[in-house]
Formats: structure tokens, sequence, C-alpha cells
């Protein structure tokens, strides 16, 4: 029985294609102005996964993601989450057992801008070209 | 859940209320606020933050004794977020909504159980409180036991032979982040289960849990519950999931104990292995080794299947389960189900 399991795992192994490589485009993270905390891409991962849920001060993270089929966001997936969006559907259905929802989503890169520019609390990111003093940028994802 | 936020005058020419994950299949401006519906992810009540979903399966097997079943279920979901840091959940399970065993009649048998209904209170990512009934943190599938969530019809025999699903009681729990890693804690008691009538449920436990940035997590379980003649039951367990391509999911768990309900120790553990061989399609395999208390015979036990995910709040499976003997607890035979989150 255990020799039959190993064999299954070897094949499926083997069948499974290789990676497919992703084009890079410039991405600018951005917070409030008044909101001084720097992130690291390791912790925007948590934030986006909302495992971190807190700012250091106490007050709740609001991220913000583009909708389901933006190119950006799907770089964003794969740069930052490092999951393709099946997968990370995948965790979502596991969050949403404890009835946990996925980032709320705002229809374009401007929408996120204003969003951001208002409330102290969100996090965002958007294409760096787009980004004016209204934000500060915390991270820059080449 | 999220207020609109314009910032200046051009805020009229963008949109700026964020939306709910997910396709919207039906939404209405209301008293409430924006009441909407998104598949997979529940009816939203706007500003009331209270969502209502769930999921149904129907499932149906062939054992290889002879004896045939199938069933449709249907559990519900119930969470609001009243203030920033009290998240409320609850799963109301309408268990064997149709029922129907070998060549009878399909009858109609409702049964209402409260799987889980609790609160958490945060005061930060590290310290969170839980207060009510909840799944039982040990190991890693007893936190997930939703058809739509898992890849077989079937669960391990080290999840449901050797501890009770749930717990009544509190739980101290929290996510710290070390070097960019994620290290989640939760330390429980199960004192309410006298409340509930189940005695043999107290106990108290802890889980620790490391998930590395590549999608490692490996994760350790200790539980100790008392028996109904007084001693106390002691239960260890490992567990990890790897995906070491993106197309591929790699888990497993393995426990002991020692002064288990019956006379005696027992141990077990499972390895499963999950391919996207082409798009949508999953083939799963997972072998399981379960020993049980009391002398019992070891059994092996070897899971094949194949799970169709259209969408993502869609499943289809097919597994059989290959085994050594013809028992109660080996089960071998074909199974099959379909699940909808909702």
């Amino acid at each position: 029985m255990g020799r039959r399991f190993l064999a299954l795992v070897v094949v499926l192994v083997l069948v499974a294609p290789a990676s497919r490589a992703e084009e890079p485009r410039r991405v600018a993270v951005i917070v409030h102005p008044t909101r001084q905390a720097e992130l690291s891409p390791e912790m925007l991962t948590q934030i986006y996964l909302r495992r971190k849920r807190f700012w250091d001060d106490g007050t709740p993270i609001v991220p913000l993601n583009l909708e389901a089929g933006a190119a950006l966001r799907e770089v964003f997936s794969r740069v930052v989450l490092h999951q393709s969006e099946p997968r990370l559907a995948e965790y979502w259905n596991r969050q949403y057992f404890y009835g946990v929802l996925p980032p709320a989503t705002l229809a374009s890169t401007k929408a996120v801008l204003r969003y951001v520019a208002a409330d102290p609390n969100a996090v965002g990111y958007l294409p760096a070209g787009e980004v004016d003093d209204t934000v500060r940028v915390v991270l820059r994802l080449d | 859940m999220v207020a609109s936020h314009p910032a200046g005058a051009e805020a009229t020419e963008v949109a700026t209320t964020p939306s709910r994950e997910g396709p919207e299949l039906f939404g209405i401006e209301s008293p409430l606020g924006h009441i909407d519906y998104r598949a997979g992810r529940g009816l939203h009540l706007g500003a009331t933050t209270l969502t209502i979903g769930g999921y149904t399966t129907a499932d149906a097997e062939r054992l290889e004794d002879g004896s045939s079943r199938g069933g449709l279920d249907v559990n519900f979901f119930l969470s609001a977020d009243p203030v920033s840091f009290l998240h409320l959940f609850s799963e109301i399970e309408v268990g064997e909504l149709v029922d129907w065993e070998g060549g009878g009649r399909p009858h109609v048998s409702p049964q209402l159980k409260v799987e889980r209904m609790y609160g958490d209170a945060s005061w930060s990512d590290g310290a969170n409180l839980r207060f009510g009934k909840f799944l039982l943190p040990f190991g890693r599938w007893n936190q997930v036991l939703a058809d739509p969530l898992l890849w077989t019809t079937s669960e391990p025999l080290i999840v449901e032979e050797v501890f009770h699903e749930e717990v009544t009681g509190a739980m101290l729990w929290g996510n710290v982040f070390p070097g960019g890693e994620t290290l989640s804690y939760a330390l429980y008691g199960s004192f309410l289960d006298r409340a509930v009538s189940e005695p043999e449920h107290d106990g108290v436990g802890a889980r620790l849990e490391w998930t590395g940035r590549t999608g490692v997590s490996v994760g350790a379980s200790y539980l100790a519950s008392k028996r109904t003649d007084g001693a106390w039951n002691h239960l260890g367990g490992v567990d990890a999931f790897w995906q070491p391509h993106e197309r591929v999911e790699l888990s497993g768990e393995a426990l002991v104990g020692e002064g288990a309900h019956a006379d005696g120790g027992q141990w077990g553990l499972y390895a499963q292995a999950v391919v996207e061989t082409i798009p949508t399609v999953y083939l799963v395999g997972r072998y399981e080794r379960f020993n049980p208390p009391a002398g019992g015979r070891g059994i092996d036990l070897f899971d094949l299947g194949v799970t169709w995910v259209p969408t993502y709040y869609l499943r289809f499976k097919v597994d059989y389960r290959f085994a050594d003997e013809l028992d109660d607890l080996s089960a071998p035979g074909l199974r099959a189900s379909f699940s909808v989150l909702f």
C-alpha cells in the first residue's frame, strides 16, 4: 500500500507542468499620508490574506483590491501573494468557512487613489505612474 | 462593511464605494444600505454587516459490502462584524434533509444542529479571544470540515474517530509575524461542555502553526481530555502542508494518543497528494494508517479520486477507497458528491 502511494506521488509530480513566467510591472503600494507605517512585501502579503488585520496603533487595516480580471490585480496576486487567482479562491473559501471575506474591491485605480487619500486605515495599490501627493507610497514592487 | 469615502470635488466622477469580492448575482439599495448576493460569498445585508451563506452537499456511496446510501445536507453560515473588534459567527446544519438507503425510497427527516456559534473579540493580531462553540483546533483537516473545501468525499480515520470535532468553551488565539512569516497559536479549554451535557469532552489543548513565505506550513497540536472515569486522555499530533508547484498540493497529519476512551494507546497518519492535471480537474490520492485503541487491528486505506472544480463555489467529487478488510471502519467502496458553496 505504501509503495503504491509513493509511486502515485512521483507520477503526479512528473506530470505537473512548469511555471509560467510573468512580465514584471511597476506597482506602488499606497496609504493615507498621515499613516507613518512602513510595509515590507511580506507584511503586505499578510495584510492581503487578512492574517494581519490591525495597524500597529490598533486600528483595523482596510485592504483594497481591484476587481477580478484586472491585469494589475493578477500581477499583484502573483508578486505579493505568490498565488494564482484559482488558488486564492481556494484560500478564501476556507476563510469564508469562518465568516472572513476577501478584501473589498474597487473598479478602478483612480477609485483606489481617492479612497486611500480619504481613509487613514486603507491600503491599496496602483501603477506607480498614477500616484500623486494625496497619498504616501510605502512600497514599490517591480 | 466599508463606507464610501469620497475625496474632494472630483470624487463624484469616480465610484469610491468598495464592493465585496465576487460576481454580484443580486443587488438592491435598501434602507439597510446595499444588499447583495455574491456566488459563494453569501447574502450581505448592508449596514447590518450580517452575511448569510453556507453550503449544500448531495452525496451517494456504494460500498464493497453491497450497501448503498445517499443524502442531502445544507449548512448555513451567519456572520457579522458589528464593531471592528468583534466578529460573530454561527454554522447551523440541516442534516439529512433527504436521505435514502439501499433500494428504499428517499425519506425526509431534517435534523437541526448548531455546529458552531462563537464570538471573536480582537485586541490585536496577536490577542483574540473566542468564546462559544467552535471546531477543535487539532490538526489541519478538522478546521476545514466542509465538503466544498475538501478534496475527497470521506474524512481520514484519524480525524473521524479519535477526537470530538467541536469544543464548547474559550480559546485565546492569534498570529505573529517573525521575519514576515506567520506563527499562529491557539490555547483553549472546553469547560462549557458541561453546560451541554457532554462532560466526556472536557479538556484543554494547544496548537502552534508556522506558515512560511513559500507556502510551506507545519503544525503541532496537543489535547488533554477528561474521561468519564476521571482519568485523562493525552493526544499529540503534527501536520504539514506544502505546495511545491502551483498545481500540486501535499499534506499530511500524524497523531498518537494515550489513555483513549477505550483502553490503550492509538496512533495514525495520512498523507494526501492533489494535482491539477488539466485546468479545474484534480487527481487526488491519499494513504491512511490507523491503529485504533484497545488492541484493535491496524487499518491501511488508500483513496484515489477525481475532483472537478468548474468554478470556486462548485465541486464534484468521485473517489474510491481501497482497503484490505471489509469492516465498518474501513468501509471500502465508491463515493461521490456534489457541493455548492452559496
